[in-house]
């Protein structure tokens, strides 16, 4: 047991340690799930209204202009209900229900638990569509650095061939690209290019649908983040190819192969491993750049905590964004340390 | 043109870097099974004039012909006679070629090293080629090593998997750039010991080496090369015991500390 502690606290060896890695991790869920099972349920949250607070409530049952609002959030272990009545006369209560017992969040730690859990929710984008909040960040940076690498890889073939034509396409590309702003380039392909070739991206969807406008976005979205990391990866997929040393391609010559089968089957895949850390690094940068989409009306995390500081006047907004970026970072940068680990295997 | 006898043949192969003349009208006929290796000292142009017959180097000027059949002419840093794509490629696969830094591919395994070529160039059935890399691998001594990656071998290993490599297109001519040199002098050994035995076979073999030991022994003529042309040529007897060219007299007092 002992022993079991201090492998632990021995956070540097975790790696190495998968078995005690994945204990702590089963730990937790178990721990997580037996809270989730104590969490108090919904119709015990809404019953912890004020006599006042009731009164109300039951006025409104009938009249059809309502007065009280009520907020309902759960999320994993915990949750939150919050009652907040307009008016000349207006109250608000909140509560906190956790392991099965119920706190009054008005004030002090209750108040700060209560909004980070509500903030939290809104901005993981609970309840809503996938083009909301966390959903929306994950989707537009996973495909974009998809097109982008796939692209990048086209464009830096071509920008070592030698055919000067291409070679000078795909470096002008690059250069375009890598040298403009990534939220002018958004500008232009969500105003201008519709503009020009007289469409709008809400086009795209059927008429009845109340999302497309986001989702005319989303795709707008799409089409800049992943041109724009074409250009980013393009370099870094060059620098991986260039890196192999020549006795690569001679080896591939004096074997008969030609030119196509030598990068496919020899360098390509040699390279990956090497592109497997930069590529990491553009994925978290181009997570961040994700909150560009503000400005096309798209509620990403930042876009969703950005409102909430405006209408609530509550400062405390930033501190769960930056724990969902951090988590999401964690999360990449782990699944990129085992692809780069799977192709070292012959190192 | 009657170069039938001879399985390899150069004309007038000339070299240039800008000003730097790397090879000067070098003439060379090799016959069938003959063993011949390349000595001299380094920057006399030996590695590139091995190179440039599987053109891995450019010539700037001459002829080469594999098999008795033209496989490149070029003057004045232009092809002159074009051959056509499919002959030349079957010439280039009359010879396998083994380099001082092995270049296996490290991402394969020793057996995929091997079989890869055979499968994607020549397009052979798998299993055959399975078969007889397997049979290369015995051949070599590594049999056991098949599924190893090649960074995991050691330099002796890596270099008699390049030659299993070499030998699974079948060549009729092997070039060896410097083979040994880039081994720990312990593992020297197995990789001559595995180019003699080719060289008993009736391989033809080219040679560029400073294992002085190992062109006595095995070769039936050597080339002295300085300053990108032949000083001297003859047999091992000739070149070893009774050198006439001074240069070749000072180039194997120093090797040979005499």
């Amino acid at each position: 047991m002992k022993t079991f502690l201090k492998e632990l606290i021995d956070i540097k060896n975790w790696k190495k340690k998968t078995k005690v890695t994945w204990c702590v991790v089963l730990a937790v869920f178990a721990v997580c799930l037996v809270l989730s099972f104590l969490k108090p349920s919904e119709s015990d949250m809404k019953a912890q209204a004020s006599a006042e607070m009731q009164e109300l409530l039951k006025k409104d049952e009938t009249s059809s202009r309502k007065r009280v609002t009520v907020t309902y959030n759960s999320l994993f272990v915990i949750n939150y209900c919050s009652f907040s009545s307009s008016g000349a006369n207006a109250i608000s209560e909140k509560y906190v229900g956790f392991a099965g017992k119920i706190f009054k969040a008005d004030t002090g730690v209750g108040k700060f638990t209560g909004q980070m859990v509500n903030y939290t929710y809104r901005m993981l984008g609970s309840g809503e569509n996938i083009l909301h909040g966390a959903k929306l960040t994950l989707f537009l940076t996973t495909i974009s650095m998809v097109i982008g690498v796939a692209l990048g890889t086209v464009l830096a073939l071509g920008k070592i061939s030698k055919n000067k034509v291409i070679s000078k396409i795909c470096s002008s590309y690059i250069f375009f690209f890598r040298g403009t702003p990534l939220m002018i380039q958004l500008f232009v392909v969500y105003f201008t290019v519709p503009a020009v070739f007289g469409f709008a991206w809400r086009d795209l969807f059927a008429a009845g649908d109340d999302q497309a406008v986001y989702k005319g976005a989303f795709i707008a979205a799409l089409i800049a983040y992943g041109l724009n990391s074409g250009a980013y990866c393009a370099e870094i997929v060059r620098a991986a190819i260039q890196s192999i040393e020549k006795g690569q391609h001679e080896a591939a010559k004096a074997l008969g192969m030609s030119y196509g089968q030598t990068m496919k089957m020899i360098i390509l895949p040699q390279s990956v491993r090497r592109m497997v850390p930069p590529v990491c690094n553009e994925f978290v940068m181009m997570l961040k750049d994700a909150s560009l989409v503000f400005a096309i009306s798209l509620m990403d995390i930042t876009t969703i905590s950005k409102n909430i500081m405006t209408s609530e006047v509550s400062y405390n907004v930033f501190l769960p964004a930056l724990v969902i970026y951090l988590i999401i970072t964690a999360f990449f940068t782990w699944i990129f340390d085992a692809i780069e680990k799977k192709f070292s295997l012959y190192e | 043109m009657a170069q039938n006898e001879y399985i390899l043949e150069t004309e007038h192969v000339s070299k240039r870097f800008g000003d730097l003349v790397v090879l000067k009208d070098i003439n060379l006929q090799v016959k069938k099974g003959e063993v011949i290796c390349i000595i001299g000292p380094s920057g006399a142009g030996k590695s590139t004039y091995l190179r440039s017959l599987n053109q891995l180097e450019t010539i700037t000027s001459g002829k080469i012909f594999i098999k008795g059949r033209l496989f490149l002419h070029r003057e004045k840093d232009h092809t002159v006679e074009r051959i056509d794509k499919e002959t030349q490629k079957a010439l280039l696969l009359e010879m396998g070629m083994c380099f001082q830094r092995f270049n296996l591919f490290p991402h394969k395994t020793v057996l995929q090293n091997i079989m890869l070529a055979p499968i994607e160039v020549k397009h052979e059935d798998k299993e055959t080629v399975k078969k007889e890399a397997l049979e290369l691998l015995k051949k070599v001594g590594l049999y056991d090593k098949a599924n190893e990656f090649p960074n995991h071998l050691s330099g002796g290993q890596q270099q008699r998997v390049a030659i299993a490599r070499a030998l699974a297109m079948k060549p009729e001519i092997m070039l060896f750039d410097e083979p040994t040199s880039a081994l720990d002098p312990e593992l020297v050994g197995d990789v001559l010991q595995v180019m003699k035995d080719l060289a008993n076979e009736g391989m033809t073999m080219l040679v560029v080496t400073h294992e002085m030991g190992f062109a006595k022994e095995v070769a039936d003529r050597v080339l002295f090369m300085a300053d990108g042309i032949i000083a001297e040529e003859g047999t091992p007897d000739h070149i070893f015991n009774h050198p006439e060219n001074p240069r070749t007299q000072s180039f194997l007092r120093s090797v040979l500390n005499v």
